[in-house]
């Protein structure tokens, strides 16, 4: 209790350096970013962590050193119990505490466990006070499963709506599908530290890209082109292999990876940010190989911005690690509140190599391969999609444009065995 | 010439839209002249969801039944399924008004018309009433005409549909200038052809397993005593093998129909399947286990909320379903369905082998619903003639439905 402080610790180094500030949201999200290992990037103080809950207690255990409990005044620093409200009201209180904490960085990951009180109702404020800096903002939530209730489910899936429309990239995690991943007697513990080892995977996947020196190098310009419009859908997945054929593995890997199959999304892929993380022996052959393997896979090789990065640690060893966005065409402009991303259409043709005149066009800069998902829409969507929108959407797949399917609170569409949380292993 | 006319029976379904031709000559009977079938575009889960792909599939499938019947056809009816769908029991009572207690015909009409004088919220549209047995003081009979009693009651098997996913339906069908002379439900023409009257006389479930929607009604001493519609059908199978196994939707489709079982045993955990089975780059191997784990999961789970509907209409009584549960539609072709239904729903379980009284190529699962439309049309003929019938199930409903 007494070792949580309101107070922040400067961030050190000034000067024209990328800065990333990591952001963990309530329990959930605080534990996850407890647990991530940033090898050096974190030791070279580029990438900040920092942690807000309304639970003194639990966060007094957290090992993050940027720390900040909201809402003293409204919960005595006692938690929300799960309730929305009082978490609103906490984040609302502390409004410019949560401005401090976040300060004047690049990139803001905010990292938020959703369906309890904290994480569902602050992540809003957080995203809104985070979009006033102007800062590029992604964020990874994760979902309950669905055996937590429909309440919970019901909690985060507002949460996401509103969510949506305040960051330039949500990834949404949901637990049922993460489950899918562990070995077969998996246990709901155990799929919580999935979920946390996940969001480990792609942040530091996203710092390494713009961090580390490496073959092909991306700057926060690429991911801006990639995430510079609010809302529309994200989507995101890993693969890695070690040793034998691990170019082959790692491509397996990534393309059997469950959040990359909702659905058959990867045929609706809009913008995609690719990044490689290879040990010594990766050459540029390889990395070709895989990049077209990649593109071949997503069917955009236009609009993928790839990057590779070498860890002098490793050999034999590939991680391959796919962000992006679905539905642009879904996506509105950046928030009204924020002050607009001055850098996007400069960005733009830099990412995307695309003819100048091209980029200075005002609308989203790809009409080369429509996705099927844009052909659909010929009623303008994006009301719908605030109405219908919900974050098992991403779950929803073939079934997208129809009425929701549900029964006892549960939406039917859903793959069975994945509200049952059943699992399949589908390695032979 | 007179006294023949050319019924279609059009079905637009979530996979494909069937079309069947029948030749109604007088009182004669039926001759089936002319059939076929083509893939769906712009349904799903039995619902229109693009009018003018739905449009030009069922135009081309009816054209293609023309043509092959080498004929027109006069007048449609027309299968309605979806969520949409729903129904209510309502029981109509009336005082038998003469004072000698003899039950009139002015009677059975008035017990009738109080039964169906429930309002429907708007943008609700009655598709059929179907009756069931009259009760004479509380006793059950079949005909109370000149029984004597002084409190007539009937009751009603009332469904119901959203107006405008009706008349989307009719719409599609007056594009091409053609009549739809009555609309049934997928589940009772589908149920009236596959079982005898001495099954439904004993008590039978019959489930339509279909591309987007599971059908289902439950015969109850030969009366219809509940309909409904599951939503989910073998699309969701199949996509959940998609998100499942992390393949394409067809190579989904293709473990599906080809390796797919509705149940799992422990043994599918040794075997293993391959995905494309000629050892090309890209080709993977598969357990079985997870792609029965899979289907059983979604299939039982359409077998038990069947189920729960049934319990909570309190017509899940074994002894009164004593024909157990008759399975039809494309999805009843998935290997063991019979085996996840038995276990599921506790009854006896049998895919059905379709009608036997028509021609081999349409006893399919995919024709049921397609004749027992026919069916209809040929027995609503009799229902007009002869005036009573003991199901009777037709309700004239052009006309009922504004289509603007």
């Amino acid at each position: 209790m007494e070792t949580s402080t309101d107070s922040l610790l400067s961030t050190s180094n000034a000067g024209d350096e990328l800065k990333i500030k990591v952001v963990g949201l309530g329990g959930a999200g605080t534990n996850a970013v407890d647990g991530l290992k940033l090898d050096d990037l974190g030791e070279a103080g580029r990438v900040q962590l920092a942690a807000i809950n309304t639970d003194a207690q639990a966060l007094s255990n957290s090992p993050i050193a940027e720390k900040l409990v909201i809402g003293r005044s409204v919960t005595r620093g006692l938690g929300t119990g799960g309730e929305v409200d009082i978490g609103k009201k906490a984040a609302e209180a502390d409004r410019d505490a949560i401005a401090q904490l976040i300060g004047d960085v690049d990139l803001i990951i905010l990292v938020v466990g959703l369906g309890g009180g904290t994480g569902s109702s602050a992540a809003t404020v957080v995203a809104e006070v985070a979009a006033k800096t102007g800062a590029l903002i992604l964020a990874f939530v994760a979902l309950p499963f669905s055996f937590e209730g429909a309440r919970r489910k019901r909690i985060a899936e507002d949460s996401v709506g509103e969510l949506r429309q305040l960051v330039h990239g949500l990834i949404p995690l949901p637990n049922d599908v993460l489950l899918q991943e562990g070995e077969e007697d998996t246990s709901v513990l155990n799929a919580f530290a999935l979920a946390n080892r996940w969001i480990g995977r792609g942040v530091n996947s996203l710092c390494a890209i713009l961090l580390k020196t490496g073959l092909i190098n991306q700057d926060i310009s690429s991911v801006r082109s990639v995430f510079n419009e609010c809302g529309g859908r994200s989507i995101f997945g890993t693969g890695s292999a070690t040793g034998g054929d691990y170019v082959k593995d790692a491509l397996e890997d990534l393309f059997i990876c469950p959040l990359l199959h909702m659905g058959d999304r990867p045929s609706q892929l809009d913008r995609l940010l690719v990044n490689i993380v290879g040990g010594t022996d990766l050459g540029i052959a390889k990395v070709n190989e895989i990049m077209s393997m990649v593109s071949k896979r997503f069917n955009s090789r236009d609009d993928i911005v790839f990057g590779a990065v070498i860890d002098e640690s490793r050999s034999a060893t590939l991680e391959i690690c796919v962000l992006g966005k679905v539905g642009i065409d879904d996506s509105r402009p950046v928030a009204p509140t924020a002050a607009a991303p001055q850098t996007a259409p400069v960005s733009l043709s830099e990412g995307l190599l695309l003819d100048p005149e091209i980029a200075k066009d005002e609308r989203p800069p790809r009409r080369v391969h429509t996705s099927k998902l844009s052909k659909k829409k010929k009623i303008p969507d994006v009301d719908q999609e605030e109405f219908l929108f919900v974050d098992t959407n991403a779950q929803r797949g073939y079934f997208d444009k129809t009425d929701r399917n549900l029964y006892n609170d549960e939406d039917l569409d859903v793959p069975t065995f994945m509200r049952k949380g059943i699992k399949i292993k589908i390695k032979v | 010439m007179s006294d023949t006319r050319v019924v279609g029976a059009v079905e637009i379904g979530t996979t494909k839209v069937v079309v069947l031709l029948g030749e109604i000559v007088g009182d004669e009977g039926l001759n089936i002249i002319g059939h076929s079938i083509c893939s769906s575009k712009g349904i799903k889960k039995g619902v229109i969801n693009d009018l003018n792909a739905a449009s030009d599939c069922v135009h081309a499938t009816i054209m293609q039944a023309e043509e092959n019947a080498k004929s027109r056809i006069d007048e449609v009816y027309l299968a309605q399924t979806g969520s949409h769908l729903e129904g209510n029991f309502n029981v109509g009572t009336t005082n038998v008004s003469s004072s000698d207690n003899i039950v009139r015909e002015i009677d059975i009409e008035q017990a009738k018309q109080d039964a169906k004088r429930r309002k429907l919220p708007q943008k609700r549209t009655f598709i059929h009433h179907i009756q069931n047995p009259f009760a004479l003081d509380g006793q059950p009979v079949d005909s109370p005409l000149s029984h004597e009693a002084r409190q007539l009651q009937v009751g009603y098997w009332s469904v119901h549909g959203d107006s405008s996913k009706v008349s989307d339906s009719l719409r599609v069908i007056r594009g091409i200038d053609l009549d739809v002379s009555d609309m049934i439900i997928s589940s009772i023409a589908s149920g009236v052809v596959l079982l005898e009257d001495s099954e439904k006389e004993s008590g039978a479930l019959v489930v339509d397993l279909g591309g987007g929607t599971t059908d289902y009604v439950l015969y109850q001493n030969g009366y219809i005593v509940k309909t409904g519609v599951v939503p989910v059908g073998g699309d969701h199978i199949t996509n959940d093998l998609s998100i499942g196994l992390r393949v394409r939707r067809k190579s989904a489709e293709e473990f599906k129909v080809k390796n797919g079982r509705a149940y799992y045993q422990s043994s599918d955990r040794e075997e293993k399947v391959w995905l494309i089975g000629d050892l090309t780059i890209g080709d993977r191997e598969y357990p079985l286990a997870a792609i029965t784990k899979i289907i059983e999961a979604r299939v039982s789970e359409i077998f038990t909320i069947i189920k729960e509907q049934l319990q909570e209409a309190a017509l899940y009584v074994p002894a009164d379903i004593a024909c157990g549960v008759v399975l039809t539609g494309g999805s009843s072709q998935l290997a063991g369905i019979d085996e996840c239904a038995r276990r599921t729903f506790g009854l006896d379980a049998r895919v059905s082998e379709g009608p036997l009284d028509v021609a081999p190529e349409l006893r399919g699962p995919g024709y049921s619903t397609a004749l027992g439309l026919l069916h209809y049309a040929l027995t609503g003929q009799e229902d007009r003639q002869r005036s009573t019938k003991p199901t009777g199930i037709l309700r004239r409903l052009t006309g009922l439905l504004s289509l603007e």
